[in-house]
């Protein structure tokens, strides 16, 4: 699978991080086949706010994720763009499952495509264990 | 501190302020059609409000501020909104504002504070 992906991957522009060690602001973005997917990874010490951008730096639909009491589950809401449209949630999701950390997404994938969605969320999760936000085994299974 | 990555899509600018001995990070980003801003001296986004400029047919403006996410008994934070998409639409009207607030302190010299530093620092 990993094989495929690489195959895949055209082309990655420089990763930028700046500011202190306080707010930590990563931006990439990747090609595969006809899609451009921008990435932005902003890290706040107890919170990461992710933006995904597909072939346009528009925002898209805005998702709240955390583990949430009482069994840490983890749940997750839509905050800005309210349709019942799940694009994005599931990601929000399993990074909260991945991270641990609470998640702020923000993302414009269209609607059924699921495809594009589980490639972005690879993409970003492979980011986040490169950045050292999170550890390389999950947590838990998904 | 602004990003200098010409492709990318998405300018961003990330600095902090001291306010009332607290440290305030401000990340601003710009996208195609939002405005992003984030204060926070709690480390996390807190409370995140909306703001835009209706369209209207009368010559003064009106803003649709609101909050959408958090503390929804704190009108300062949403006249802090206010102020900000009062400026931002003078300049680019189509685009809303999106704004984190996770801040220890609400006091208004802190907020105004904050106001001043995000329109010097703008990305709009």
């Amino acid at each position: 699978m990993e094989t495929d992906y690489d195959q895949v991957l055209r082309s990655v522009a420089q990763v930028k991080i700046a500011g202190d060690d306080g707010v930590k602001v990563s931006c990439f973005t990747e090609v595969l086949d006809d899609v451009t997917l921008h990435f932005q990874i902003i890290r706040l010490a107890k919170q990461i706010y992710v933006w995904i951008g597909y072939n346009s730096a528009k925002f898209g639909n805005l998702y709240a994720a955390a583990s949430t009491r009482p069994s840490n589950t983890v749940s997750v809401t839509s905050v800005l763009g309210g349709t019942s449209d799940n694009t994005g949630s599931g990601i929000a999701r399993r990074l909260v499952m991945k991270t641990g950390l609470n998640i702020i997404l923000a993302c414009n994938i269209p609607k059924n495509n699921p495809l594009l969605e589980a490639k972005a969320e690879k993409m970003l999760i492979r980011k986040l264990i490169d950045l050292g936000y999170t550890m390389p085994t999950p947590l838990r299974a998904t | 501190m602004e990003s200098s990555d010409a492709n990318f899509p998405v300018r961003h600018r990330n600095f902090s302020l001291e306010t009332k001995g607290n440290k305030t990070e401000i990340v601003i980003c710009s996208y195609e059609d939002h405005i992003l801003v984030i204060a926070t001296q709690i480390g996390a986004m807190g409370t995140i409000l909306h703001a835009r400029k209706e369209e209207g047919m009368s010559v003064e403006p009106t803003f649709s501020v609101s909050v959408i996410f958090g503390k929804r008994d704190e009108p300062m934070l949403i006249a802090t909104a206010r102020r900000l998409i009062d400026h931002i639409s003078s300049y680019v009207p189509s685009k809303p504002l999106v704004l984190s607030l996770g801040l220890k302190d609400h006091s208004s010299e802190t907020l105004k504070e904050i106001v001043e530093a995000v329109i010097e620092n703008r990305l709009w």
